[in-house]
This record gives structure tokens, sequence and C-alpha cells, in this order.
């Protein structure tokens, strides 16, 4: 009997760490956007003035255009970021794929804005997009681009612009490395047969490389879609969802009427809208790829 | 099908100081079967990449069909290889991994569905031409990699071990496989393996490889009845041939307390070469040992042996001995001798052979060396 009941009994700890810091704050957020919780100080501190509402907050949301246009925004910002970051990852990946000189040294430094912190990597950006010392803003003037120095993140197409490209600077080293470390692992006599077969470098790279990399793309685009949908860090520090709303992604928007505006309910309803955004993404996801596997 | 003519072909790998080939010379006839067969590290696997284009020649020129193929690629060398570990495109049907490389080439749809199903029945693979390598055997991955070679109606087929990731029963299955598609298909092939097993059962002709340097070439009862040297002898033939250390007089040949009268055509060759009274390596097939139930114990050409092991093998028994200071494996009809028990056996002189003690070179008559010349 003991012996059957130990194994849980070491598992306790680690179930009541998860259950603390994960489960409860989950089911927690959950039943929160279910009653009508909002900054009332009353009602904080007393759960009896606490009702139950139903799905009003969900639909309160729905309703929302200040939601729907987040969301847009979201969609367009995971997409382009994502993107991009596969593109340019894959690209990276196929490049330190091969042999040259010092790659060891190349493929370290590659890594080095995926292992800044998201919060200095956002601040570097804003200062580079600083209107009046900026690296950026100074090379566009310079470069005729712009009639000099200009606020960058005081637009809204260019501040969200702005962000897009310092989320893909950051995060094409993730993908990059996942490829890469994938692509290394592809069997090499798959290669030298397709050679002997006559396969020309662009067919084996879309018949060959990437079905072969679908498994490592998957979960690269799945933590990266995930990741991107929910981006929060880097809009804090850049723009504050600014210039009015105008960077405002999802993740922003459930904070501000959160903690800002004390919108309990609301902000959690918002927040489970977007675990099941996340969740059709990652279905699909598996769907594309594994189809033909089985 | 194609001629293939390698003349004195080196290869060095970058930052290596030897040379993994040296001086590799052979001539391959129209629709022979060519096994390259030695050790691993011998240079075998080098070589046939060469023929194939994966690796470059360092020295020497390779010429298929009588044009120089050196700097040719790969593709444009009509070739078709089969990997060891099959290198199927895994994210491919059978079908797909048999049609890709006609694909590629733009041949029309009807074309390639004609030969991909021609293959395929030939092979054995029809019904599974819808599915993906990972739900095949190990047989079945091989033969959709052989399909995949045949379908492309190459000049030259290189293998590479294709059947070392198989078990031993299905290995021995696919060797007549393979040696029936042979004869059917009729293309020069080249086959690279370390087990003496398939060169001896499919080769047309044996090259066999050491140390990047070809030790001997000839058919596979060539290499067998006449290797040139220790090497081959030991190499060729399961079990390994006996190596005993000897001394011959003009009369008899002595190994350790044992003394035996051998025919004098055997002790003539040793006279002829100067090796008479010098200590000399004796090359003995465990087959050519046999076990002499009935025979007085003093015969000639018999001696006593303790045995130490007795291992039955079926209608075949290998008994481990010694004689002299050499273990002695014997191959001899299945017996109910134990472990531990004397027997009397007999040795074959007749089918004996020589080595020099220090370079390992076969003793043979001036007659016999010009003959393997000429062959």
């Amino acid at each position: 009997m003991i012996k059957k009941i130990r194994p849980y009994v070491y598992l306790v700890p680690a179930f009541l760490v998860i259950l603390c810091v994960t489960l409860a704050p989950i089911l927690y957020s959950i039943f929160i956007s279910f009653i009508d919780l909002t900054k009332n100080v009353h009602k904080l501190d007393n759960p009896n003035l606490w009702s139950f509402i139903g799905f009003t907050n969900y639909i309160n949301v729905l309703k929302d255009s200040v939601f729907w246009s987040s969301l847009v925004r979201t969609i367009i910002f995971t997409v382009v970021t994502v993107g991009f970051e596969f593109i340019l990852g894959l690209a990276i990946a196929l490049i330190l794929n091969e042999k040259f000189r010092a790659r060891g040294l190349v493929r370290g430094l590659m890594l080095i804005p995926w292992a800044l912190p998201t919060i200095v990597n956002a601040v570097l950006w804003k200062w580079f997009y600083d209107a009046d010392h900026g690296t950026i803003t100074g090379l566009l003037a310079r470069l005729g681009f712009t009639d000099g120095y200009s606020n960058i993140l005081s637009h809204t197409t260019s501040a969200l612009i702005a962000i897009m490209t310092a989320d893909i600077w950051k995060n094409t080293a993730f993908v990059a490395l996942i490829l890469l470390a994938a692509l290394q692992s592809l069997p090499k006599d798959i290669y030298e047969a397709a050679k002997v077969d006559g396969v020309k470098p662009f067919q084996r790279l879309f018949s060959i490389t990437i079905p072969l990399l679908a498994p490592a793309i998957l979960v690269a685009l799945i933590i990266r879609t995930m990741e991107a949908f929910k981006a929060f860090d880097i809009i804090y520090i850049m723009t504050g969802g600014g210039p009015g709303g105008g960077t405002q992604l999802l993740s922003f928007l459930a904070y501000q009427q959160s903690m800002v505006f004390g919108n309990f309910s609301y902000g959690a309803a918002l927040a489970q809208i977007m675990s099941i955004f996340t969740m059709i993404f990652a279905v699909i996801y598996i769907r594309i790829f594994y189809k033909d596997r089985g | 099908m194609a001629k293939i003519v390698m003349k004195n072909i080196k290869k060095r790998y970058k930052n290596s100081d030897s040379l993994t080939v040296k001086d590799f010379n052979l001539s391959i006839d129209h629709k022979e079967f060519i096994v390259l067969v030695g050790p691993s590290g011998c240079g075998k696997s080098t070589t046939l990449r060469m023929i194939a284009g994966l690796e470059d020649i360092s020295e020497g020129d390779l010429l298929i069909e009588e044009k120089r193929m050196n700097d040719v690629a790969p593709k444009n060398r009509d070739i078709a290889m089969v990997f060891q570990n099959y290198a199927l495109y895994p994210h491919m049907t059978v079908y797909d991994n048999m049609a890709f490389a006609l694909k590629i080439k733009k041949m029309n749809k009807s074309e390639i569905d004609l030969r991909v199903k021609e293959a395929a029945k030939i092979l054995g693979l029809e019904e599974y031409l819808k599915r993906k390598p990972k739900a095949l055997s190990g047989g079945q991955r091989q033969r959709v990699a052989l399909g995949r070679a045949m379908v492309r109606n190459p000049k030259v087929f290189l293998m590479d071990e294709p059947l070392s990731n198989l078990d031993a029963k299905l290995r021995s299955h696919m060797r007549a496989e393979i040696s029936k598609l042979h004869r059917k298909l009729g293309a020069t092939t080249i086959y690279v393996t370390h087990d003496q097993t398939e060169a001896m059962t499919m080769a047309s002709r044996i090259v066999i490889m050491k140390d990047g340097i070809i030790q001997q070439i000839g058919t596979p009862k060539e290499v067998y009845d006449r290797p040139v040297n220790r090497f081959v002898a030991g190499f060729i033939g399961s079990p390994s041939m006996n190596f005993i250390s000897a001394t011959c007089s003009d009369t008899a040949l002595k190994i350790g307390d044992f003394t035996f009268t051998i025919p004098e055509e055997k002790i003539e060759i040793l006279k002829s070469q100067g090796y008479l009274n010098k200590k000399i390596t004796l090359g003995i097939r465990p087959e050519d040992i046999h076990h002499e139930p009935k025979k007085e114990k003093n015969n000639s050409n018999t001696f006593q042996a303790t045995i130490d092991v007795s291992e039955l093998m079926g209608s075949e028994s290998l008994l481990y001995t010694s004689l002299g200071d050499s273990t002695l494996i014997a191959k001899v009809k299945s017996t109910n001798i134990a472990n531990g028990e004397k027997v009397t056996l007999s040795i074959d002189f007749n089918k004996i052979h020589f080595f020099d003690k220090d370079t390992e070179e076969v003793i043979q008559s001036t007659n016999q060396s010009r003959l393997i010349a000429i062959s």
C-alpha cells in the first residue's frame, strides 16, 4: 500500500507549486470573468457583494469596438512578425548550416538579440527611434526618406512598423536557432541521394528541406505565434499602446482594462477570449503540418 | 550497359596526411557485378563515392563509356545509387520516392507512371505504393531504394552496403533478389560491402581492399582458391582460414611437435622459392580439416587433437582445437563430439597455402604466379 502511495507523495510538492502559481490563477481568472468585479473598493474586499452575471462580460467585450480594432492590430502584428521571423530565420539557419570560416562565432553573435531581455530590447529600439537623437530617425532623415528628424513612434502606422521591426529583430534569432538545430539533424544521405537524382538547389529547398523541417517549423511557429499574439512588454515600454491606442494589442488592452481602469472582470473575459484564439492557432498549425503524417 | 575504367585513382581528404585510396586501378566490363569488399576504413566506400561524384577524385581518371567523368556532376554521370540507410524521402509516398527523380527531369506523367509501376511490379511493391517509408519494414524500404534507382534506368548501379541494416534472414533473401535483379536488368553494378558472404555469393568479380590498396581482384572462386596474400586468405571464407607456423624440410612438414608428410609438389614449391627449412605460415581452410573416426592414429596426414569447443551448426560442426601454438578451427560433418574429447583429425595437404612469414605474400610456384598474372 505504502509503495503505491509513495510516488504520489513525492509529486505533491511539485503539484502544489503548479496549483498555486499556474492552475489557481487560471481558474480564478475564469471565475472572475463570470462576475461583476470592478474597481469598487467595497466589492474587492467583500465577496458577498460579487454577483454571477453569466456571459455579460464576454458580450461586452465582443460589443466593444476597441476590442475589434485591437484584435485586427494584433492579427496584423502576429502575421507580419511571425512571417518575417520565419522567412529570415529559415534563411539564416540555411546560411549557418553551411560550412564557412568563423561559423561558430557568427552563430553565437546571431543569438545575442534573442538573449537580450525583451525590456532591454524595447528600450534599445526606443532610443533608435528617438525623435531627436535616434539612430534610425537620423538615418532615415539623411537618406532622404523623411523630412528631417521625425517622431516615428508618434504616428500610428510608423509606430506599429517600428515595434514590429524590434520584435522581428529579437525573435528571428529564436526561429533560426530552432531551425538550425533541426537542419543539423537531417540525414546527410538523403541529400546525397538528391544530388545523384539531379535535384536542383531550389527544388531541394522546397521538396526536401522544408518538408523535412516541418516538425521544427511547426514548433517554432506555434511558439512564436502564441508569443506574438500576447505581446505586451515591448509595447508597454516603446509606446504604452499609443499614439491614441494606435499600437494597442489585445494583451495591452486586457492589462489596461484590468490594471489601469480596474475592470477586472472585463479584462479576465478578454484574456479568456485570447486563450481561445491561441488554441485555435495551435490546432490549425497542427492540422496543416500533420495532415498526412498520420 | 556501361564500361567503367579507373586509372591510378587516389583520394586524399583535406587535413589528412595519408591517402584514403591509393592508386586504384580497375576496368569494369559491361554487365559486370563488381563487389568492393574489405574491413571498415579500407577505402571501399570512398571509391564508390568517387564514382558517384559525391567525393572529389584527388588524382587519376574515372572513365564511364570512355568519357572522363572526374569533373562531371553526379546527376550527369547516368548512375543511380542505393544507400546503406536507404535515404528515402520520408515525407513522400513510395510512389513519389520512385517518381521524384523522373519528375525533376520533367518526364511526362504517363511515362513516369509506367516506369514506377513496372519497377514496383518487379520488386513486389505494388500494394505499398501509397505508403510512406515509415510504414514499411526494412526489407521493403530497401526495395523502394532499389526501385528508385531502377526507374531511372541508369548505366551504372552503385550500392553502398545496402543490406547491412537488415537482419540475417532478410539479408540472404535480399542478396538473392539483388542478384536476380542484376541478371534481369543487366546493368553494370558496383557493390560495396564488408561482408565476404555477400561478395562471394553476388559478385562476378571481387575487389578486396585494405588500407586503401587493392589486394586482389578476381572471381569469387579465384580469390577463394588462390588468395595472393594472408590478408585475402583470412578475409575470404567463413570461418576464416587457419594460420599456423611451420617449417618444411625436403621430406616432411613440421608443426610444433607434429610431423606430416605432404605432397611432393607442395614441397617443390617451397624448394623452388627457397623456403626449405625456413619458418613459414601455413594456411589451412577449416573445411580442409576432416574428422577421421576410423583411421589409424599415426597416419601421415592425421593428428590427435583435444577439442576445446564443439559448435553444432546444423549439418556441420565447428571444432576448436590447437596444433602447435596456434588455434585451429575445423569444419566437419555434424558429429556428436563433446567438449574436451580426443579425436583424430586429418588435413587435406593438397589444399594448403604457404605464406611468407614477413611479407605475408603467398608462396607459389613461378608457374602459378604467371597464371594469376594472366587472369
